[in-house]
């Protein structure tokens, strides 16, 4: 069969002030009608400016330097305007990675579907706003013909990635991008709008280019995979194939990298004693308004505890109350209840405290102050907790940074040696426990496993037990000993690792640990 | 947008205007001037002010003085000019009218240029036309208005003498001639106004055009009209609403000085002459009306705004 996706031998440059910077390098792949081809890599891969060049919206600095894209038998490149403004929505259609932001958020639901009916099947307003509703039923979406009024704001994450799914569908295209489509949204919500794409996929047998740098999710919809890694295509086989054979030495260290919940890296048990203990602790967020205030609960009434050198995973869906618990441990958000440490209660947390309990953020990025050298993030906390400067290069050391790292500024580092600085920023203070809050989600899979063997390898220099928040299941089941499971701001179970799957876990747990993508295989 | 939201930009807008009532009072009570000698003269004699004193509740406490004035104007009641013995509320209603018509004007042409403009300079960023639209803009922000009137005044009413030079003429009295005396302030007003607000829309214009809402809309096939009028104006213009609500602020103070060059009887001008002749119940008379409008323009932008983006009503 002829593909309906042929690119061969594509390169394109960005021009940037150092010289151009060769962002995709001689990818050939091809899409066959009604196929659905995964496109893996991980940041930087170059993934999502191929799926730019298909539609042909390049940003101005790019240069194509040769190769051919064809699409139903026709060039792409170089065709005009109003040709590529025929294609785009009408043949190919595209779900963006992010529908908080892909979405108008001044024109109503309806209006952002009904447009394109209007534009690509010559419908009639009033032909269109029926056929928009029949679609948002089609992508399950309770009261369909009341959402067509509402705005974008006014509905969850999953809710908007439904819309942007009936407007791609709705026009029937011959090829659909997908970008990173459930990469923004939280496990349980992903997994769903995945089986939405399976059912939608049987029902219209569109053909399928879905980009992701989730081989966990790529192996569920994809029948084929490619993956890419600087702009070069390495490796394009069946999805099976692929995940139980790799030839290419870059897949297998991806593969090996996603985290596989039955591959425990930790072994031993932690002692009884308690460090830390949280009790009816409550986080309430408040909004002034003209008379009193606005309340919105943070977290509810959680009861917890961390026990010397224990790893405690906090999981739950985005808006669950994780990072919460994490911002009342550390007194960045006033609680209500009482916190203890070793048995004592913690009224004012004064420096004893700071010193056990260290907290590593998410973005390294906005964690680190932008205006510091490497080794000054590094003194200060080393003068405060009665250390000095002179051991900089002894905590490089042990997150397995050069010392030369020292007269670094933040903006020189990779994301993943930045989240390695604010460890050892953390370290610095030999803390007993360190709170860290989903410190490996803006990282790519193969930086995670290094961070998380990184943080096992410290754990066993120094005993230090973690607080592990965290929306990847998988993840968290390799490491943790007992996990805290969050939904609606409430502690809905609390749980030894060994006790999951056993019947004794929480109906919630179950269908979180349920949705969590199978890894690889 | 619900009835709680309305009345509670209502209820903000009536305590702004108590607090500014408050403020007014209490600044007319410490200025240097005796409300006595105001009306009767440097040498009128003891007895008489004494009498002009209590008849004027003069002698009363600050606060009971502050409770009939204030419960005056609740009834519509402003006072009494010291100057000439008339009502101040309607004269100043009327200057009022005049300001608030050269503003409307100003506000109007300005929005005319300046949207396309800053549209234009957001959509050849780096290019010609921005760098030319950044130029006039900050020239016209740069240059204090009374330099804008002289140039327009030199060169549209004496050069080619085509306006009349100043003055001013009700539109009921004579249309055309009423036009061609507002011609020249309102350019002198809209300069700035267009300098300040092509730069605001430039920028809103930009960022919305590199928004993935609009690259999304691109994606989906859309034609370039539809995307620019739909997608992206909409957005870019929605903080344009608030920027000119802020600038009948600047109106009310910066056209004092245009209504002085051009002697447009305007409330800047009547306020003027009110501060100059010690006229009290004028000063406070202007001085709210003044407030009450900006207030109100505010409340028409807040009411615009959530019309505009329904975001804003469940805030």
């Amino acid at each position: 069969m002829t593909p309906l996706l042929e690119i061969r031998d594509y390169t394109l440059d960005f021009q940037t002030r150092a010289g151009p910077f060769r962002a995709l390098d001689g990818v050939s792949l091809a899409v066959a009608p009604g196929e659905v081809l995964g496109l893996v890599g991980e940041s930087g891969s170059g993934k999502t400016t191929l799926a730019m060049a298909v539609m042909r919206h390049l940003a101005g600095n790019a240069r194509e330097r040769g190769g051919s894209i064809r699409f139903d038998g026709r060039e792409l490149i170089g065709i005009a305007p109003a040709e590529v403004r025929a294609l785009r929505g009408r043949r190919i259609g595209m779900v963006f990675q992010n529908p908080a932001t892909s979405l108008n958020p001044t024109l109503t639901l309806g209006r952002q579907i009904t447009e394109v009916l209007e534009r690509h099947r010559g419908l009639s307003p009033r032909a269109a706003a029926t056929e928009a509703v029949d679609w948002l039923g089609r992508v399950e979406l309770r009261n369909p013909a009341a959402l067509m009024r509402r705005d974008p704001h006014q509905l969850s994450g999953g809710e908007k990635q439904r819309v942007v799914i009936a407007a791609t569908f709705a026009v029937h295209p011959d090829l659909i991008l997908f970008d990173e489509p459930t990469t923004a949204l939280d496990v349980i919500t992903g997994a769903r709008i995945l089986e939405l794409f399976r059912r939608l996929r049987a029902e219209t047998g569109v053909t399928g280019l879905y980009i992701s740098h989730d081989l966990a999710v790529v192996s569920r919809i994809a029948d084929r995979v490619a993956v890419l890694r600087h702009g070069r295509l390495l490796e394009q086989a069946p999805a099976a194939t692929l995940f139980h054979a790799p030839q290419n030495d870059y897949t297998r260290r991806l593969i090996a990298s996603v985290p596989k919940p039955e591959h425990r890296l930790v072994q031993d048990t932690p002692g009884a004693e308690k460090i830390l203990e949280a009790d009816h602790l409550g986080v309430a967020y408040w909004r002034p308004r003209l008379f009193g205030r606005q309340i919105f609960v943070g977290v509810h009434d959680v009861t917890l505890d961390v026990r010397a050198g224990e790893i405690l995973g906090v999981v739950g869906e985005s808006g669950s109350g994780k990072s919460t618990i994490a911002r009342a441990l550390t007194g960045l958000a006033h609680a209500t209840g009482e916190i203890r440490l070793d048995g004592a209660l913690v009224g004012r947390m004064g420096r004893a405290y700071r010193r056990a309990v260290q907290i590593i953020f998410q973005h390294p990025d906005s964690s680190l102050n932008p205006r510091q050298r490497i080794g000054e993030i590094l003194a200060r906390p080393l003068r405060l907790y009665g250390g000095s400067p002179r051991e900089i290069p002894d905590l490089l050391a042990q997150v397995h940074l050069p010392a030369e790292y020292a007269h670094r500024w933040p903006h020189q580092l990779s994301g993943g040696e930045k989240q390695r600085v604010a460890i050892a920023r953390a370290f610095a203070a030999r803390p007993r426990l360190v709170i860290c809050d989903e410190i490996t989600a803006a990282l790519d899979v193969s930086v995670q496993a290094a961070v998380i063997e990184l943080l096992l390898d410290l754990r066993r220099q120094h005993g230090t037990a973690y607080l592990f928040i965290t929306h990847d299941l998988n993840l968290v089941r390799q490491i943790a000993h007992r996990l805290a499971v969050m939904q609606h701001g409430e502690l809905v179970d609390l749980l030894g690792i060994d006790d999951l799957g056993s019947g004794r876990e929480n109906a919630y747990t179950r269908a979180l640990m349920e949705a969590s993508p199978a890894p690889v295989g | 947008m619900s009835a709680r939201w309305l009345l509670r930009r209502l209820l903000l807008v009536f305590y702004t205007l108590l607090v500014v009532s408050i403020l007014v009072f209490a600044i007319t009570q410490v200025l240097p001037a005796d409300a006595a000698v105001t009306l009767l003269g440097e040498n009128a004699s003891v007895e008489a002010l004494a009498a002009v004193r209590s008849r004027l509740g003069l002698n009363d406490p600050v606060w009971l003085q502050f409770w009939h004035w204030i419960a005056g104007v609740a009834q519509g009641n402003l006072g009494v000019s010291m100057r000439t013995g008339q009502p101040v509320g309607p004269t100043m209603l009327i200057a009022l009218s005049r300001s608030l018509l050269l503003a409307v004007c100003s506000i109007g042409l300005m929005l005319v240029v300046a949207v396309p403009l800053g549209v234009l300079a957001a959509l050849r960023r780096g290019k010609a036309a921005d760098l030319g639209v950044g130029l006039v803009s900050y020239l016209g922000v740069s240059v204090p208005e009374f330099v804008t009137a002289t140039v327009v005044l030199v060169v549209l009413a004496d050069r080619l003498q085509w306006l009349p030079a100043t003055g001013y003429v009700p539109l009921t009295e004579n249309f055309w001639d009423g036009v061609r005396h507002l011609v020249a302030p309102v350019l002198t007003v809209s300069i700035v106004l267009v300098a300040h607000v092509s730069r605001m829309v430039r920028s809103e214009t930009a960022d919305v055009l590199s928004s993935d809402y609009v690259a999304a809309a691109r994606l989906k096939g859309l034609s370039g009209r539809v995307v620019l009028l739909r997608h992206v104006l909409r957005n870019a213009l929605l903080p344009v609403v608030t920027v000119v609500a802020l600038d009948v602020g600047y109106l009310l103070g910066g056209i004092i000085v245009v209504e002085e060059i051009f002697a447009i009887p305007g409330i800047g001008r009547q306020l003027l002459v009110a501060i100059e002749n010690r006229d009290l119940p004028a000063m406070q008379a202007g001085a709210l009306i003044m407030a009450a409008t900006y207030a109100f323009a505010n409340f028409l932008a807040d009411l615009a705004y959530a019309f505009l983006d329904r975001r804003i009503r469940y805030e």
